[in-house]
């Protein structure tokens, strides 16, 4: 599978142009701090040095990579380090709106599968207030099973009322320093589909939207970062800061 | 390394801890800055508390809180960049990135399976089954100490539960993985295995009446103590407020790399639970983790708390290796 029309979105590359005249190990050896940090693993050539991180420290300034390589080369008689970084933070960072998005697609299916199971109870508790004429007329055999039913549930909620606290008098120290009054009560109760169990997608989506933003962030930060912190670390054999454009090399890392 | 003898234990044997105030490192820098660091925990206390006494019943409500519990949040995050404790617990945008993922798992699935199998549901099954209502002994109370019963009562349950998870194995197993953070910071609460995260959840207020406003309260007294537990920012905590209180040097202490430390300072609002039953100690901590300091990866943190207890009743119930004589060579 040809993936590097999308390994953009895990990988990180780049270059950076060597001072003229500088020995290979020299480059190589002032890189070679950066790996000796916990769950780093490398292996070096002359012109070559490929590592793997296995659960780095958070502080660790390349802990945002798990593997890559970084080579030496010469084109057209200017040295340059190029380097090849492979991240499963970015790539999972990239796929965290798909799974919040799919937890929000979820709950939407689960309130819409709820209000669904809830309208023939909502027809029921509506035929209770009609009981009383149906009593006088009966209809078929399932519209007396429904008034039967929302007869029994309406004296079970009348029940559930009834054994709710009367309405509680303000404690005086309350009074006294002047809280608001409690809100009436009763008035929940005529809403009884807010009290269903219920989970807005909202939440999700936004999450999804917070990763979206985040992966942006970190595909500029961290290639950002990682150049600089390559940078600072070859010092003055960085040909004057100057840094090389990012030029694509791909399947340098394995 | 020696240690320091706290009470009968000998804490810091294994990794270095500060034990004591006085010799925590204290806020530096000009008298603003000073003044601020030291009196914004009870200023923002005093705040939380007045704004959900007075406010009028069409702003006291569930929307508000959360609204200002992400402000809040927010603010938390410029103090981290303005006054760090430590600079190896500084946010990086992986750390970012990995711990609003458990944030996010926290206000979303967590959410969704706690609506069906959490504390308020079992609590709702044994009422209706028991044909019980709610006990209504506290709502007479002042708001404030229905608030501050509240709060104390989950802190209460909360406390044994987290003192249980770390003497009984099978209860450590999922809570393991929250002492493999490496640093704090303000999204650090939320890290952990999603069973710990349910189990720490659990607590027996739902059988008990309060008016809503009270548990508004209790929420937000909640937010502007035990929020501080968790942030790598360095404050002048007051002396009263740290005696009551959790703070973040309470609580880097029980996330100590040193074993004897870690099993200390386990409520999340009141230490003065602590200091009744004897496992308060004062004092703080930068290196944190197990193992040395490991990093647990995402998927390892979901795993652990079941690969462990797999590998454990493996051992517990595997045949025991039994010693074959070695046939001796014949000359």
């Amino acid at each position: 599978l040809n993936l590097r029309f999308i390994d953009w979105i895990w990988r990180v590359r780049g270059s950076i142009f060597l001072a003229p005249g500088i020995a290979e190990r020299d480059a190589l050896d002032r890189l070679d701090g950066l790996f000796q940090e916990y769950g780093t693993t490398y292996t070096r050539d002359k012109t070559r040095l490929d590592f793997r991180k296995k659960s780095p420290a958070a502080q660790d300034k390349m802990s945002v990579f798990n593997r890559g390589a970084l080579y030496l080369e010469t084109s057209d008689g200017t040295k340059m380090l190029r380097y090849d970084l492979v991240s499963n933070a970015l790539l999972l960072c990239f796929l965290a709106p798909l799974l919040f998005f799919g937890f929000g697609q979820f709950f939407e299916f689960t309130m819409r599968h709820q209000d669904a199971s809830q309208k023939p109870v909502a027809a029921q508790t509506q035929g209770k207030d009609q009981s009383a004429s149906a009593s006088k007329k009966p209809a078929d055999a399932k519209d007396v099973k429904a008034v039967t039913n929302a007869k029994a549930e309406a004296k079970s909620e009348d029940k559930a009322k009834d054994d709710k606290p009367a309405v509680v008098a303000m404690n005086p120290i309350d009074k006294f320093l002047g809280a608001p009054k409690p809100p009436d009560d009763k008035k929940d109760d005529s809403k009884p589909a807010e009290k269903h169990k219920k989970l807005s997608p909202t939440t999700a989506y936004v999450f999804a939207g917070i990763f979206f933003f985040l992966y942006i962030v970190g595909r500029i930060l961290e290639p950002f970062l990682v150049r600089r912190l390559f940078s600072r670390a070859l010092g003055d054999l960085a040909a004057s800061g100057v840094i090389a454009p990012d030029m694509a090399r791909p399947h340098a890392a394995s | 390394m020696d240690g320091t003898l706290v009470g009968k234990r000998l804490i810091g044997t294994q990794a270095p801890v500060t034990i004591g105030w006085d010799n925590i490192q204290k806020v530096e820098g000009g008298l603003a800055k000073r003044l601020f660091f030291t009196h914004f925990q009870p200023a923002v206390l005093v705040g939380m508390v007045l704004f959900w006494y007075y406010a009028p019943n069409s702003i006291a409500k569930a929307s508000t809180a959360l609204w200002i519990s992400i402000g809040f949040r927010g603010v938390l995050f410029v103090l981290e960049w303005v006054n760090p404790r430590y600079a190896s617990w500084q946010l990086t945008w992986k750390e970012c990135v990995t711990d609003l993922f458990y944030v996010g798992l926290g206000y979303t699935l967590m959410r969704y399976i706690d609506m069906y199998i959490g504390a308020g549901a079992v609590i709702e099954y044994v009422q209706h089954h028991f044909h019980f209502g709610k006990f209504g002994w506290f709502l007479g109370l002042p708001i404030l100490v229905q608030a501050f019963l509240i709060s104390f009562i989950f802190d209460f349950g909360q406390y044994w539960m987290h003192r249980g998870m770390h003497n009984w194995y099978p209860l450590w197993l999922p809570h393991s993985v929250h002492h493999y953070i490496t640093q704090l910071n303000v999204n650090k609460g939320a890290v952990g295995n999603p069973l710990e995260l349910f189990l720490i959840g659990l607590g027996v207020g739902g059988f008990f009446d309060f008016v809503p406003r009270a548990f508004l309260l209790a929420g937000a007294i909640g937010m502007a103590i035990s929020s501080y537990q968790h942030i790598n920012v360095r404050f002048n905590t007051p002396r009263w407020w740290r005696y009551l209180f959790n703070t973040v040097e309470h609580h880097s202490v029980h996330h100590s790399r040193d074993f004897e430390a870690s099993r200390s300072n386990f409520c999340n609002t009141y230490i003065f639970i602590d200091r009744i039953f004897g496992t308060c100690v004062d004092g703080e901590a930068e290196l944190l983790g197990m193992e040395g300091g490991r990093r647990m990866t995402i998927r390892e943190q979901m795993t652990f708390p079941y690969a462990q207890a797999y590998l454990s009743i493996r051992s517990k119930f595997k045949k025991p290796v039994v010693d074959q004589p070695v046939p001796q060579a014949q000359p």
